[in-house]
């Protein structure tokens, strides 16, 4: 139902210790954005992608349509940050005048603007290598790991598991709602949603209630334990993830 | 740089094009979008919220520990909710942000913590928002707009406003604070060449406010709707609810 979840769990990196993946992405990520660097930001993609796709066997078609998703924001923002307003056309490089003033773009804010556009990428193409390589049960075992409050995990687990009950359920009514033409006008369309967003809440509630009493009945004190995966670690990828962002640091340190 | 009239017309309707398209749609800061400063202020600024958040949950749990489970069945609820579809009155269509369902219901001090799970996974399942840029989004998503939505219920029921037009105005407004702190946040972060702060600010305001707003009422309809529903359907179910804070559920008819 959700497609990263899924390619996650059939990763071929998916065994490997999440600790070191959250610690590769993460670090890469930190570098580019810190680095702030058009050729840091290209190099950053291609690595991670290398990876996600070489190493994780990530389709190429996946990785590359997950950009898409948050291209509406970037573009508009990126458009915002290009595009200034000025009393003087002097200090732009081409505008257009509007009652008085001018609007267009400077030398100095198009550069801007594209620097940012590929850190935004190269740091979203980090957060996909995570994303696409570890399924959440493996991020969650780490953030236990790595002392994150216990409330706060064990309520992330809980969520996790149940918003796939939800969607099934939400994605059933949706079907028959849209075959009773549910959503073919904009007024039926609210009051479609209405209906599904409080049936779903009155289901959920119920849901949770009787969850709660089977737990109960099987001797929940407040804590659910599972057992973890055993999980490979490698030497050989820690030290590629530190050469390759020591390179990374490297490079930008001399490029500043 | 003086541009014939057929330029600057043929560049006008290029920039509408590409504008055009584009429904901000889950308006949360993409990753690596902001600054590593940015991010550090905007994370440090929320921590103490979540902790509130944590600790309130504690004390509710102690106190029930069923509903330890219906808070992660919420979390879970406005998860699915923020994936779906909302009909806008522009005839698009965005997500609605749930956020003041939530802080109507459970409190704003709840909402900091579930809405940090909700906006985490949605970085990771969904691709929206991100890692460095979760502590923004928590500020603005899960800090500010329950925070506003929450007041303004209180507010419009203490000077005896009805309970539609409290739902509807908390709603409404909550979500539009959310989205005036996200552009906030994005022009600090990038104040503008010619005018800095102020006039980066405008900038942002006056493209995300013209797709804000009609979302914004859209939000609070539907919140509405969904409160009449669930009052109608599930007031014997959601006795329960009774222990979150004053203002919340028992108050709805």
């Amino acid at each position: 139902m959700i497609s990263i979840d899924s390619v996650a769990y059939m990763s071929k990196l998916k065994k490997m210790e999440p600790r070191q993946k959250l610690a590769f992405a993460l670090v890469t990520l930190g570098t580019c954005i810190w680095a702030d660097y058009v050729i840091v930001s290209v190099a950053v993609i291609f690595i991670m992608g290398f990876t996600t796709v070489c190493r994780g066997g990530v389709p190429l078609r996946t990785f590359l349509r997950l950009f898409t998703v948050p291209m509406s924001f970037l573009l508009l923002s990126v458009i915002t940050i290009a595009v200034n307003v000025s009393e003087l056309p002097e200090l732009l490089l081409i505008s257009i005048p509007l009652s008085g003033k001018w609007i267009g773009v400077t030398r100095h804010g198009l550069h801007e603007a594209a620097g940012l556009f590929l850190k935004a990428l190269g740091a979203v193409s980090c957060l996909y290598f995570l994303s696409l390589n570890t399924p959440m049960v493996d991020v969650l075992a780490a953030l236990r790991k790595l002392k994150a409050p216990k409330l706060l995990v064990e309520l992330m687990g809980l969520v996790y598991r149940f918003i796939f009950v939800l969607l099934e359920t939400s994605n059933t009514i949706i079907t028959a709602q849209n075959a009773r033409l549910g959503y073919t006008r904009l007024s039926t369309g609210y009051h479609a949603l209405g209906m599904l967003a409080s049936s779903l809440f009155i289901r959920t509630y119920k849901r949770s209630d009787e969850l709660y009493t089977a737990l109960e009945s099987r001797g929940y004190d407040g804590e659910l334990n599972v057992l973890e995966e055993p999980y490979d670690s490698s030497l050989t990828g820690c030290a590629a993830a530190a050469a390759v962002n020591t390179v990374l640091i490297l490079a930008s340190i001399y490029l500043k | 740089m003086d541009l014939s009239k057929r330029v600057q017309l043929f560049l006008c309707i290029s920039v509408l094009v590409l504008l055009i398209p584009l429904k901000a749609d889950a308006m949360h800061i993409m990753e690596g979008f902001l600054p590593p400063m940015w991010c550090l202020v905007w994370g440090l600024l929320t921590l103490p919220f979540v902790v509130i958040g944590l600790k309130s949950i504690k004390r509710i749990i102690a106190e029930n520990p069923r509903l330890k489970i219906l808070l992660a069945m919420a979390g879970a609820f406005a998860f699915v909710l923020s994936a779906l579809k909302l009909p806008s009155v522009t005839g698009s269509c965005s997500h609605p942000t749930g956020v003041g369902f939530g802080a109507i219901l459970f409190g704003p001090t709840v909402m900091s913590v579930l809405g940090l799970i909700v906006l985490l996974f949605q970085s990771l399942l969904l691709a929206h928002g991100g890692l460095t840029t979760l502590g923004a989004n928590t500020f603005s998503m899960a800090v500010v707009g329950p925070l506003v939505a929450y007041g303004v219920f209180v507010l419009v029921r203490k000077m005896r406003g009805s309970q539609s037009m409290a739902i509807f105005l908390g709603a409404a407004l909550g979500d539009l604070l959310t989205y005036m702190t996200t552009s906030v946040q994005l022009a600090l972060a990038f104040p503008a060449e010619i005018g800095g702060f102020a006039a980066s600010m405008a900038k942002f305001m006056g493209i995300f406010a013209v797709t804000q707003i009609p979302l914004a009422v859209s939000e609070g309809i539907l919140t509405v709707l969904i409160f009449n529903a669930i009052a109608a359907y599930g007031k014997d179910e959601l006795k329960l609810l009774k222990f979150f804070p004053e203002g919340g559920m028992n108050h709805v008819k």
